[in-house]
């Protein structure tokens, strides 16, 4: 029973702990990034420009508008791997159609948009209708897409996209780039609908307890497709972003992108069982990342070290967030010969 | 969902019901159920009348919570029918019969551990306005039901893990009930339960009994379904084996039906 006295007493400061127990992991990847960023305007004059700033902002939003895609996925339990390729076809048939056979802007982004919608569609029937689990569905899509992408354009790069169009990449509002405003706002009207509508309250149930879910009458393969399409989507809208920045399209762009989205995701809090997750800590992961292969770039580190300290940080995220939740004494990452 | 004949006057929550003749809430007949080699329903025809209590009991694997999800469209029988206020219904998910008022209490909660109560205690119909999920009204309404049922929660807000057994199954109960106004359905409510916590699950079912709603109870507690059936029906290796009022039997009897050395 609850004392509705009692309540009303203690609801400020409760609610006020409530927010930073529930949001601890928020608040301490802020903090590593002030602390980053604190380090490097130390350690090189040149980090603090508006420049640099900027590129950091810039570079995190391609791979940021494909890792809230993630995050909605990874909520729900799923996965989608196929995220790079994704963006990386939605470029090039974003070049082929817009450069290459001189269609109207908007009927190759239409077009290119409709390619998304499929996408999400195919590995969202596989997934959910056939039980085939969305790891190796996505998987195979990975390679697919890939492989389109390269085939449709026999491996050429095609540039030379028209004014209208590089705006999409290079276009301002004040001083911030549109690539920025657009990021950014997909990461708060996409937490505004997980946290406030009733298909975020039934995506967090799903991925919290899928047979649940299914019990209490909720319709987990709606609430997955539409995640499996928001997912491919996304990514499109990245690849049209990508590739009005680059002014070019081809196969292999954005194929990074895959392992910077899931490392931002997991350094971000969102659960690797489902459940749990927001797009503001995938927004903050990003930063961190981005921040990271800058800044080892400032300091004269070579460049093909970015990738190994990505990967390293997921593991560390990982095992952090592990060790956080009880699931892992820091004494067990010492095999048994070791500690005898 | 298909519906086969029109609910007509009396449908689940029509005035018409008051003055009807209490006759089967809901019928399961000739229902057949395998999982791969393993049959675990046998010819099952099961009633419960209105405002009845009836208890299902059985050793394990003997086939209750088999025929409970079929009653709920959690899984979907080989063959047989159901029939709803005597109008056959085919429920294809638990949607189909949640939408008809009947709800159940899984023998696993099935409760979301990630969510608070409130959420717990609304999900599946979930409330908006303008869109928007109407928190306010959620803990509002989730608080005032907890205490209708003197289920004690301190905080509607606080994630169910967090929750004991006893309360897990409250939240659990609190949920059916919000939507079970025609049957409700509780698999094993006292299995998990300490002796106090057990006896309030009981104390909250004969709370129930006195609101018109039709109960299904499954639990291996001979004392408790002595305490809250008015009738016990006796499953044994997938077949129903015997159906007695509870003033025309006793214990005994009901322990030779489930073990088989009666029928
Ligand atoms: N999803 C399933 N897949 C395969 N076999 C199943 C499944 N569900 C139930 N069974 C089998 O069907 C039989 C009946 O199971 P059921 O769960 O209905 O028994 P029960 O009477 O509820 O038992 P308990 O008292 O242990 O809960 C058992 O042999 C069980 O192993
Ligand atoms: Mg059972």
């Amino acid at each position: 029973m609850v004392d509705s006295n009692q309540a009303q007493a203690s609801e400020g400061p409760a609610r006020v702990r409530r927010g930073l127990i529930r949001y601890r992991q928020l608040w301490a990847l802020l903090i590593a990034v002030l602390l980053l960023w604190t380090y490097l305007s130390f350690a090189s004059p040149y980090f603090m420009t508006v420049q640099n700033l900027t590129n950091i902002a810039l570079q995190s939003s391609v791979v940021g508008i494909m890792a809230v895609g993630f995050t909605i996925l990874l909520i729900g339990g799923e996965i989608d791997l196929a995220i790079g390729s994704t963006q990386a076809l939605a470029g090039t048939m974003a070049a082929l159609l817009i450069i290459q056979r001189e269609l109207p802007i908007w009927a190759g982004v239409l077009i290119v948009l409709g390619m998304g919608l499929i996408v999400g569609n195919v590995n969202g029937y596989f997934s959910l209708f056939t039980k085939v689990p969305s790891f190796i569905v996505t998987l195979a899509m990975l390679g697919v897409l890939q492989g389109l992408a390269f085939v449709m354009t026999s491996g050429q790069t095609i540039g030379g996209f028209p004014e209208a169009f590089k705006v999409l990449g290079h276009g301002k509002v004040g001083v911030i780039p549109l690539p920025v405003i657009i990021f950014f706002s997909v990461t708060v009207v996409v937490q505004l609908v997980l946290s406030h509508t009733r298909y975020g309250v039934e995506l967090y149930a799903t991925g919290g307890n899928r047979e649940a879910a299914e019990l209490v009458g909720i319709s987990v393969r709606r609430v997955l497709m539409l995640a499996f399409i928001a997912s491919s989507m996304l990514c499109t809208l990245a690849g049209l972003v990508l590739s009005a920045r680059l002014n070019a399209g081809h196969g292999s762009f954005g194929s990074e992108s895959l392992l910077d989205a899931v490392a931002a995701v997991i350094i971000g809090g969102t659960s690797l069982n489902g459940g749990a997750g927001n797009t503001f800590g995938t927004l903050l992961g990003i930063i961190l990342i981005s921040t990271i292969k800058n800044g080892l770039i400032l300091l004269g580190v070579d460049p093909f070290w970015q990738q190994v300290a990505v990967g390293a940080l997921i593991l560390a995220a990982v095992l952090v967030d592990k060790t956080i939740k009880g699931e892992l004494a820091p004494g067990d990452l010492l095999p048994r010969l070791v500690r005898r | 969902m298909t519906v086969s004949a029109p609910p007509g006057m009396s449908g689940p929550n029509g005035n018409g019901a008051l003055d009807r003749i209490p006759g089967p809430v809901m019928m399961a007949r000739g229902v057949h159920k395998s999982f791969g080699q393993v049959r675990a329903l046998i010819d099952a025809t099961f009633q419960v009348d209105e405002g009845e209590t009836v208890a299902i009991v059985g050793d394990n694997g003997a086939g209750k919570s088999t025929l409970v999800k079929i009653l709920t469209g959690a899984i979907q029988p080989d063959t047989g029918s159901l029939e709803l206020d005597g109008t056959e219904v085919s429920f294809r998910t638990t949607r189909d019969s949640l939408q008809l008022g009947v709800t159940a209490v899984y023998q696993n909660l099935a409760l979301a551990d990630n969510m608070t109560v409130a959420e717990n205690v609304f999900l599946g119909r979930v409330p908006t306005r303008w869109l928007r999920v109407d928190r306010r009204r959620m803990e509002k309404e989730s608080a005032e039901l907890l205490d209708s049922l003197a289920i004690n929660v301190p905080d509607v807000r606080a994630r169910t893990a967090l929750l004991s057994g006893g309360q897990r199954q409250a939240v659990a109960i609190a949920r059916a009930f919000r939507s079970g106004r025609r049957l409700m359905i509780l698999d094993e409510p006292t299995a998990a339960l300490g002796v106090q916590e057990g006896q309030k699950v009981l104390d909250i079912i004969e709370g129930l009994k006195g609101q018109r709603v039709s109960i299904i109870v499954v639990s291996h507690n001979l004392d408790h379904v002595f305490r809250v059936a008015d009738r016990i029906v006796v499953m044994r290796g997938g077949r129903i084996v015997g159906s007695r009022r509870k003033e025309e039997t006793t214990t005994a009897d009901i322990v030779h039906l489930i073990v088989g050395t009666r029928e």
